[in-house]
């Protein structure tokens, strides 16, 4: 396949650095802009085979093909399918656009600007205060062509967040009968699950804080009901090899490990809208990076956010700055204390972790409805899709 | 070219044919490490502001004007007088001093660097580091000593800036001029 001229068309461009974070947000993306608002789309990926696990049905192999109306082009070096200058171009987190896309704008600029398609950098989810005064500020580029910088946020002086139309509507059907969730696991091939079991997600980086929990888990599954842990291959499962029988490379979806009435189950790979309902099954979701994160809000549950470190303990007030705005109308006592769980989970800070986890109780009722509130005070009346086809109108 | 991080208050850079002077540099981590920089500019020809953001890495055409070593003289508002080594002495508006006007202080040693375009004194860049005393700041809330829990803290000169918690009032502090950041207490 290839690509047609469509000056009407939007560019994506996507680099796959942690696996399923940067091309899960623009793969959402994509599909929101194509479904809801009819952009045609071309999303230029350099790694397909990561892309591939969280859409099954992708060939790697090939250069171009098409899914959910959305165009999919291997972006390699150099672009083995021709870029042809649409009517926006996105690069997505701070990745650098190829050599021959940016002397196309250059050329472009000089010959016929008003053909240079408004150039976007779409930039990483932060809840800090700074993002507002820098969301949609032009960059001036050596070329004399002006980027501007979109970033995505909680308030509404930025660019808003990724939610598709009817998430909330569907989210709240699948949870209002509790045989969706049952089924799920089934389909999954999670054997051994009920009703009145305490269900958790995990999908975090390596930390300290997972034996630690799931000792605490162990322990207290002897008097209460029975716990269960679900688990995809990678790296969760590396934090903790010594409980399991075998290396995780040698896991198989579906496999169960018991440890007293505490089980963890290995998650078969799943893709967006199958990662989604399993957040929406779950008591308690711990999540990391960017989409998974935004994706545990959206399931209205309560949820552990592994945020990815940077230097000097950076993320530490990246995570801050979430705290404050996700507790604003949290009791104080709650608040308190699930955020001393976030930091001491994402320090790894065993001991700490499991005091507070068992101060929380984080399927108690107060939290669980904070839970369900939050997504509505968070997309701020409009998404990040809307929000972003609004800028390119005004721009 | 510089990158956006090597860009400082006092700077100028050249877009759509117009020099720009930097008066404000405000640099931000993003994820994974990657740096936003965001720049307050006023553009020397039409003497109009804007703001505008860069990746930490994204190359800036900076414009080499005449500079001259000057030492800081007295305030004649709106003006900063600055004189060379000569005697010769520049007026530089203080709108153009932008962020490094919290810095200035009654009898200061550091020698600055004026910038001139089209023979006119439009910007000054102090020194990287410069080591100011702090006037006010609370008492230490935590015990901290590990440098990582920061206090806002009000230093010789008026300016604010974030200080490690161990700090205290008297103590001389040495200063990055390019982020703002506190860099150690000497």
């Amino acid at each position: 396949m290839s690509t047609s001229s469509n000056a009407s068309h939007w560019d994506i461009f996507c680099t796959v650095v942690d696996n399923y974070g940067d091309i899960g947000v623009t793969w959402r993306l994509a599909k929101q802009l194509v479904n809801e608002y009819h952009i045609p789309i071309i999303l230029w990926v350099d790694d397909l085979n990561s892309f591939s696990h969280i859409l099954p049905t992708l060939n790697p192999k090939l250069v171009s093909q098409c899914f959910n109306g959305v165009i999919i082009n291997h972006w390699t070096t150099p672009l083995a399918v021709p870029y042809l200058p649409g009517k926006v171009l996105i690069e997505a987190f701070a990745c650098e656009l190829p050599d021959e896309v940016k002397l196309q704008l250059a050329t472009l600029h000089k010959t016929a600007p008003q053909a240079v398609p408004l150039w976007l950098n779409l930039e990483y989810l932060s809840a800090e205060d700074w993002v507002d005064g820098c969301h949609g500020l032009p960059s001036m580029q050596v070329s004399g062509i002006k980027k501007y910088f979109y970033f995505p946020g909680f308030t509404p002086k930025t660019g808003g967040l990724i939610c598709e139309r009817e998430l909330f509507a569907e989210r709240d059907a699948w949870q209002q009968d509790p045989a969706n969730k049952l089924q799920l696991f089934e389909s999954l091939g999670l054997k051994d699950i009920q009703a009145q079991d305490s269900v958790f997600s995990i999908f975090s980086y390596e930390t300290d804080s997972l034996p630690a929990l799931c000792e605490l888990w162990q322990a207290r599954a002897k008097n209460d009901a029975k716990i269960h842990a679900l688990l995809p291959k990678g790296r969760s499962l590396n934090s903790l090899q010594h409980l399991l029988p075998c290396p995780v490379d040698a896991l198989m979806p579906g496999q169960q490990i018991k440890l007293g009435d505490l089980t963890l189950h290995i998650l078969p790979m799943t893709d967006q809208q199958g990662f989604d309902r399993l957040l929406w099954s779950c008591d308690v979701n711990i999540v990391r990076g960017e989409d998974s994160f935004l994706r545990a809000q959206w399931a209205a549950k309560p949820f552990i956010w592994h945020i990815y470190p940077q230097e000097d303990d950076y993320h530490l007030i990246k995570l801050e700055a979430f705290i404050r705005l996700y507790c604003d109308n949290l009791a104080p006592d709650i608040a308190d204390t699930w955020s001393k769980l976030n930091f001491a989970f994402s320090q790894g800070q065993q001991s700490a972790v499991k005091t507070h986890w068992q101060n929380l109780n984080p399927v108690s009722l107060p939290l669980l409805q904070h839970a369900k509130e939050w997504p509505i005070d968070a997309i701020n009346a409009a998404d990040l899709a809307t929000r972003l086809v609004q800028f390119v109108k005004k721009s | 070219m510089k990158t956006a991080h090597e860009v400082r208050p006092g700077n100028v850079i050249m877009f759509e044919g117009s020099p720009w002077v930097v008066q404000k540099t405000e640099t931000t981590r993003s994820g994974r490490n990657a740096a936003i920089v965001k720049l307050k500019l006023k553009n020397l020809l039409l003497n109009s502001g804007t703001e505008t953001t860069f990746k930490g890495e994204d190359k800036i055409d900076d414009i080499i004007l005449d500079r001259l070593d000057c030492t800081y003289s007295y305030f004649a508002d709106p003006m900063y007088v600055f004189m060379d080594a000569e005697y010769n002495q520049y007026d530089v508006e203080a709108e153009n001093l932008g962020d490094a006007a919290a810095y200035i202080v009654d009898g200061m040693e550091e020698t600055c660097q004026v910038t001139f375009y089209d023979g006119k004194a439009i910007s000054v860049e102090m020194p990287t580091t410069i080591v100011r005393e702090v006037i006010y700041t609370e008492p230490s809330a935590r015990g901290d000593t590990s440098g990582k829990v920061m206090k806002p803290a009000t230093i010789t000169g008026g300016g604010t800036i974030s200080v490690a918690d161990f700090v205290k009032v008297g103590d001389k502090i040495e200063i990055d001029t390019r982020t703002g950041e506190f860099k150690k207490r000497v």
